[in-house]
């Protein structure tokens, strides 16, 4: 019975191999295309690139993520881009000209924009661009606001308010966005619309207030101002166009937005697929491209090679000719043969570690005790000046800089980044290294009660953010060194377990960097001073009145003011008074860097443009 | 035995009642603010986030039983729910991400279990000779080596160095090609597909790219297969039948063959499948090193952002392979062994 069972399954397996080979060999199909080069060898049409992490979406309204960005900045252009090398100039791509008051595009109380558009350009399924598209792809991303995303940028210059939902309160004159009546709901829609307008081959936009990054919000590099095609969103399902409509469309999930994983655009290249499984994007040169077609056919980039040492040598194989390095592996990559590295990219980014100045006591195992008796601390430990200052004279900027992020960045002037100092004083004061100063601000401070009878406080870092351990480790050692008395924990956690705490007011400090979303030095002082900053909203109640006292006059003359040298004046005033008042301890402002094969040309590094590669600059060639 | 296995595909339902329940009480014992930051991928991403709005949307401050209803609810209806950490359906994620690790766990377990089985024959007969220290020394290193510096190893020797084995499923020129029309893919598994497509190019390449991550996997179990399966022989060789065996004249050979493996091959049987069902559940690190995207990958990235939807959904289709695969087992040991009967 036993030998049956064997043979029976011997059979089976010889006649399922058997027709397997038979329909195999009896097929025509399958020839390799004379077209695809094999192996690793080199090949000038091919790019690949194994990115860092995968993009959460390809919707311009909501992408807010370098990796999306990398993505959506190849299949779409804007209206207007970078000059190259600059952060205030730019030239004109789907428009034809930059409206300035010059020529008569930019009206002199600086609310109105008018753009005229380019004709001939081609979308990638050959459907030609209009005026239309580009006044639906505004309005339709300002619709759907989705939360988290980015369109606040555009809704606060043409609105006066953050969100879609804060504008539809106001018309409805209610509180909550539930509350808002259709009537309300429609006018909304229609102000959206009355906002951005076609006037025969232009588009204008109405400003509801000057708005002097109002050009850098629009310019290629932010996915938020991508130009879509009007038609193809509508029959692929998207908002119809219309003001009664809208709130269909408004706040969707993710993944129920049309664009999430699809791109129609009229960028140097096409989506062919997002592989999501393979964290994977293909795509091929668009052959109708306006401005010439790309010189690289086909480019893969390749987020899902997550361990750097298996990008690494797929780098140095030459089976890729680009790849993201972490910046504490940037050194191994030093002297490889066929590779360039470039470093210390300056970035619009730097990194903090914001003072909570009403910590949220109550069961908190961060603060100790809770009280000022050397076993933890108050509440309002950090809204003592000189707390603030005795640690930022505490934190050993160079040792920081040079051991940790290996020389990749420099020390901070304020909270405006390196990359702006058109905007501050470079020769202006800046934190350094002082034990000696460190110890005098401590004594200074809460009458010299905390340099009596010390403190005790835990520092937490996010896993696996290593960098920001060494910063909590090398302040600990700069603190502790001061007076025996003097307590600092280091704690580790996961990001899941450490956001409520960081919500509930807990942590106090909150270390956090932030990266440029347009290149105006508004982009940082609103989110590190501003009252109602992102930043400053992790500072407690004690915090946000601190700020509203000091800055929050200052930002809003900033961002009001349309005399550039004024602005300066403000910028810098606000750089120096970041330093003296100490709201935040600033860690570093970072750089960045490249790593591609030699036969990688025509690479420029743009500190604002999301997008590590911009393919469509690029070309192979072995000379 | 058709009525045991009926009976044993019965429990299945139970089973799978065991384990979700089971992970939606751990999964509850987190509340909604940290269950929130699967949204929002890292700490420097929180900007503008309406997070009560993303709470309310996602119904995430739901008493444990109200989630649990729903899911199941959402399950008759065969919807597993969204993962966002893998940005598609939870049902998706599995149905793109489950051919790579069969693709994987075909490849890997034939050289598995024939090398560690011949390995553990070979120092059980050479029992204290030479041949039978060099193969446990040699077994005690590759077991004790962490998967991931091994991997490395291989990883730098296969690739960097002779530049054969590259990490990866496909290289790019294959990856293009499959995304051409005319190729269809009927598995998801680059080897068959390629095989039914034709492709013997393409086949070759997927091949080339399995060498590496098996090589690995081997390795590592060679090492358990051969302890168990040479101590179990030892076992067998010093019983009296064996005596009787060789006393009757046998040759040597075929008393090992005929008398002692056969024997011998019940334990085996056990780690075997034990092997199987961890190659199936996919593996993590072998998969990080060669980027070879499984489940074991989706599973990970899933618990670490934690992405519930996704965890339960992976945790509920290893469930199913878990049953089935023991079920097979427990078949297969009554023909290896006639005195087992399932009843």
């Amino acid at each position: 019975m036993k030998g049956k069972v064997w043979l029976w399954l011997v059979l089976v397996a010889v006649v399922v191999i058997g027709a397997a080979g038979i329909f195999i060999w009896t097929g025509q199909k399958g020839e390799p295309a004379a077209e695809e080069a094999q192996g690793p060898s080199f090949n000038p049409d091919l790019f690949v690139y194994l990115g860092p992490g995968d993009a959460e979406t390809l919707d311009p309204s909501k992408a807010y993520d370098t990796a999306s960005a990398e993505i959506i900045f190849q299949y779409y252009d804007n209206l207007i881009a970078y000059k190259e090398g600059s952060l205030d100039e730019f030239v004109p791509m789907l428009a034809t000209e930059v409206p300035s008051v010059e020529n008569g595009l930019l009206a002199a109380d600086g609310m109105t924009y008018t753009f005229p558009i380019r004709k001939g350009v081609k979308f990638h399924n050959g459907a030609e661009l209009t005026p239309e598209d580009v006044e639906y792809s505004f309005e339709r991303n300002i619709l759907a606001d989705p939360a988290g995303g980015p369109m606040w940028m555009l809704i606060e210059p043409l609105f006066g308010v953050s969100t879609i939902e804060d504008l539809a309160c106001q018309i409805a004159g209610v509180d909550s966005f539930d509350q808002v009546d259709e009537a309300a709901l429609v006018e909304t829609g229609k102000r959206v619309m009355a906002a951005i307008e076609v006037d025969g081959d232009n588009v204008v936009f109405h400003l509801n207030q000057p708005y002097p990054p109002f050009l850098s919000i629009l310019a290629h590099n932010s996915s938020w101002s991508a130009i879509l095609n009007k038609e193809w969103m509508i029959a692929n399902g998207a908002w119809d166009g219309r003001a009664e409509t809208w709130v269909q469309w408004h706040n969707l999930p993710t993944e129920e937005q049309v664009l999430f994983d699809k791109a129609m655009g009229t960028g140097p290249y096409k989506q062919v697929e997002w592989d999501r499984s393979n964290s994977r994007h293909t795509m091929e040169a668009h052959a109708d491209y306006w401005r010439g077609p790309a010189a690289i056919k086909t480019v893969i980039v390749n987020n899902g090679v997550t361990e750097f040492n298996t990008r690494k040598l797929m780098l140095q194989r030459g089976e890729v000719d680009a790849i993201y390095v972490p910046v504490e592996n940037s050194p191994q990559l030093e002297g490889m043969e066929g590779v360039t590295v470039l470093r210390n990219l300056p970035l619009l980014s730097n990194v903090c570690a914001i003072f909570n100045q009403e910590i949220n006591a109550v069961d908190n195992e961060f603060v100790g005790s809770g009280q000022l008796d050397g076993n933890g601390i108050p509440p309002d430990f950090f809204s003592d000046i000189n707390i603030r200052k005795a640690f930022c004279y505490a934190f050993d900027y160079e040792a920081f800089i040079s051991e940790v992020v290996l020389g990749e960045a420099s020390v901070p002037y304020g909270v405006i980044p390196k990359g702006l100092s058109d905007y501050f004083d470079p020769n202006g004061p800046r934190y350094h290294y002082d034990p000696e100063k460190a110890a005098e601000y401590f004594k200074k401070a809460f009458d010299g009660e905390v340099w009596e009878k010390g403190f005790k406080v835990t520092l937490v870092w996010n896993i696996p953010n290593t960098t920001r351990k060494t910063a909590c480790e090398i302040l600990e050692h700069g603190i502790e060194a001061l007076n025996p008395k003097f307590q600092v924990e280091v704690q580790g956690m996961e990001w899941a377990t450490m956001l409520p705490r960081r919500r509930e007011g807990r942590l106090p400090m909150v270390f956090i960097g932030w990266l440029a979303d347009f290149a105006d030095p508004h982009n940082f002082v609103y989110p590190y001073l501003h009252s109602k900053g992102d930043f400053m909203a992790f500072t407690g109640e004690l915090g946000r009145n601190f700020a509203a006292a000091e800055f929050d006059e200052l930002v809003n003359a900033g961002i009001n003011e349309t005399d550039p040298a004024k602005r300066v004046a403000i910028y810098t005033a606000l750089q120096k008074k970041s330093i003296e008042l100490a709201p935040h301890l600033m860690l570093y402002d970072a750089c960045d860097r490249r790593a591609h094969r030699d036969w990688v040309k025509g690479f420029v590094f743009d500190p604002i443009r999301p997008a590590q590669y911009d393919f469509y600059a690029l070309s192979k060639s072995l000379d | 035995m058709l009525a045991y296995i009926v009976r044993r595909l019965l429990f299945l339902p139970v089973v799978l009642f065991g384990i979700t329940a089971l992970l939606f009480a751990l999964i509850s014992t987190l509340g909604p603010w940290t269950r929130v930051a699967t949204f929002i991928p890292s700490p420097d991403a929180e900007r503008h986030v309406d997070l009560e709005a993303i709470i309310r949307k996602y119904h995430l401050d739901d008493p444990p039983l109200k989630m649990y209803l729903r899911w199941v609810k959402n399950l008759f209806r065969g919807n597993l729910g969204w993962s966002q950490s893998s940005h598609m359906t939870v049902s998706e994620a599995i149905a793109r991400r489950f051919p790579a690790t069969l693709e994987l766990t075909l490849f890997a377990v034939g050289p598995v279990i024939i090398g560690g089985i011949f390995l553990g024959v070979i120092a059980a007969v050479r029992h204290n000779k030479p041949l039978d220290h060099i193969t446990r020394i040699l077994a005690i290193i590759l077991w004790s080596m962490p998967d991931f510096v091994l991997g490395l190893a291989v990883l730098m020797v296969g690739f960097g160095v002779l530049g054969w084995f590259p990490p990866g499923r496909l290289s790019a020129w294959a990856q293009l090609a499959v995304l051409k029309e005319s190729f269809v893919a009927y598995t998801g598994m680059h080897t068959i597909d390629a095989l039914l497509n034709r492709r013997f190019d393409l086949f070759w390449d997927a091949l080339r790219h399995l060498v590496a991550p098996v090589f690995t996997l081997a390795c590592l179990w060679w090492a358990f297969m051969l302890r168990v399966t040479r101590s179990s022989m030892l076992e067998v060789l010093n019983q009296d039948y064996v005596q009787t065996a060789r006393a009757k004249g046998l040759t040597e050979r075929m008393v090992i063959q005929k008398h002692v493996l056969r024997n011998a091959l019940i334990p085996v049987t056990t780690v075997a499948s034990n092997m199987l069902l961890g190659l199936l559940g996919g593996v993590v690190i072998v998969e990080t090193v060669f980027n070879y995207p499984g489940l074991g990958l989706l599973t990970a990235t899933a618990a670490t952002r934690l992405d519930v939807p996704c965890v339960v959904g992976v945790a509920l289709f290893y469930a199913v392979i878990l049953v089935v695969v023991n079920l097979v087992v427990d078949v297969l040991y009554s023909l290896i062994d006639p005195r087992v009967r399932l009843e």
